[in-house]
């Protein structure tokens, strides 16, 4: 069975961070226009690792662990700003609720997913125990729910909950090693990750929880992000973005930046959020 | 900006040979666009996630930017292992701690340094009753915790022969028997 595939608006990017840059690279349909790309945002004293998007007021946010912080910016230019700049030691990724407008956080040193507004306000600690080495977390605002991945060597996993944090459940645990990067397809209802560790990108069907392989003999991933008929992801050996075709199981490109060194965080923005509402959004 | 026309208009980049550079277009800054590797920052004066160093000697010395030196005892797929500049170990694993995961963290003993992970820092697990204060600490090397008066071994968990109730967490008391009627 094909996943579907979702409308390609034009008007995309993938945003990547690399060596305190966030690089963006326009997408046409399923193809990376390579020679466009531009340097969005230059942090030049930072490291940046993760990189989210919020469709509603077209912000780029990221996560610094030089100076630990979480700061947005508008994708119009701007002056970026911290917005989460106390009580946090290693935010490794971000995870966007645009219709709710809170964000999520991983933090590996404190070990904890947190939750505050896209301002930082109203900050809450949402788990604070069985988490060792948490890393990537999305949202599936029309459903409610949040998934992360935890690459404790131990006991990799990765979990689930709703939103408010009730109904924490493991979601994967066999046959995981280094899960660093994950993804979720609202049209395909495919929650995808990348093993840097089993080096490889599997899908899990969001309501069957049908696994399924779409690559394997991958180098190191870190970050993933799934657009159209394409999952991209970074890797820190080939210290590139790679577009892997979920349909097919194929990879298709690859972009190598001029600058050698690790590619990190990975997400796509869009001139229009996905329709759907959910329980914080309904009058 | 070669669009002014004057010689002065193109300008050498101020960055470490073959990096190249550009112009930030709000704030007129210029920044180093293609630092050589393991470096990076607006003049290719830091050291990429993973290396320490002071490539351009900032703060003293030059110092090229290194893999982080944490003794082994850092994992490769975390980031922000080392402190980009002096070098420090900040994710230090193996229970271990230190400028450089070099000894055990508060609470454990042995060698941060054996080579498997099984034989480095293992808890101290001092006995709550016959450890001075409680306390939770021991001896870097051999563990040994701070008994309370006659009380014995690594972990203060037994009573030196002759001495009897470990549990009143005041030392071990004398047992005190009669030795025509004990047999021992």
């Amino acid at each position: 069975p094909s996943p579907e595939v979702s409308p390609l608006a034009p008007g995309t990017n993938l945003l990547f961070a690399q060596s305190g840059k966030i690089e963006h690279i326009p997408l046409d349909g399923n193809n990376m226009r390579k020679e466009e790309t531009k340097t969005l945002l230059h942090l030049p004293d930072r490291v940046v690792i993760a990189v989210a998007f919020d469709c509603e007021e077209k912000m780029v946010y990221w996560s610094d662990i030089t100076q630990p912080s979480i700061s947005r910016a508008s994708m119009q230019g701007g002056q970026p700003t911290a917005i989460i700049t106390t009580d946090i030691q290693s935010p490794e990724g971000i995870a966007i609720d645009h219709m709710s407008r809170n964000m999520y956080w991983t933090d590996s040193i404190l070990n904890r997913i947190e939750v505050a507004t896209l301002a930082g306000r109203h900050r809450r600690v949402l788990f604070d125990s069985d988490l060792t080495n948490p890393r990537a977390i999305v949202a599936d605002p029309a459903n409610g729910r949040l998934y992360w991945t935890d690459w404790n060597r131990d006991s990799p996993k990765i979990e689930m909950s709703n939103m408010d944090g009730t109904d924490r459940t493991i979601l994967v645990r066999e046959d995981l090693q280094l899960p660093n990067g994950l993804t979720f397809d609202p049209y395909s209802r495919q929650l995808c990750w990348a093993d840097a560790g089993a080096h490889k990108v599997e899908c899990i069907d969001q309501y069957t929880h049908l696994r399924r392989k779409v690559l394997d003999e991958i180098q190191y991933p870190f970050a993933i992000i799934s657009y159209g008929r394409n999952l991209y992801y970074t890797d820190w050996r080939r210290e590139a973005v790679v577009a892997v075709d979920r349909v097919t199981a194929k990879e298709v490109d690859e972009f190598l930046p001029q600058k050698r060194s690790r590619t990190y965080g990975i997400t796509t923005s869009y001139p229009h959020c996905p329709q759907g509402e959910n329980y914080c959004t309904r009058g | 900006d070669a669009t002014v026309g004057s010689p002065t208009d193109c300008q050498e980049c101020p960055c470490p040979a073959a990096a190249s550079c550009a112009i930030v277009p709000r704030t007129k800054e210029v920044v180093c666009t293609n630092c050589p590797t393991g470096t990076t920052g607006k003049r290719c004066e830091l050291c990429d996630d993973g290396f320490f160093g002071d490539p351009l000697g900032t703060t003293g010395p030059a110092r090229a930017c290194r893999a982080c030196k944490c003794s082994d005892n850092i994992d490769p797929n975390a980031v922000g292992n080392c402190d980009r500049e002096t070098g420090e170990c900040l994710k230090c694993i193996y229970n271990t701690d230190g400028f450089f995961c070099d000894r055990c963290k508060e609470g454990f003993y042995g060698g941060a340094l054996a080579a498997s992970p099984a034989d480095k820092c293992k808890a101290c697990s001092c006995s709550p009753y016959g450890t001075v204060d409680r306390q939770t600490t021991c001896m870097q090397v051999t563990g040994q915790c701070q008994c309370l008066p006659h009380v014995i071994d690594r972990d203060c968990s037994a009573c030196e022969p002759g001495f009897y109730n470990l549990r009143s967490s005041q030392g071990c008391e004398r047992c005190n028997c009669n030795p025509i009627g004990s047999t021992n």
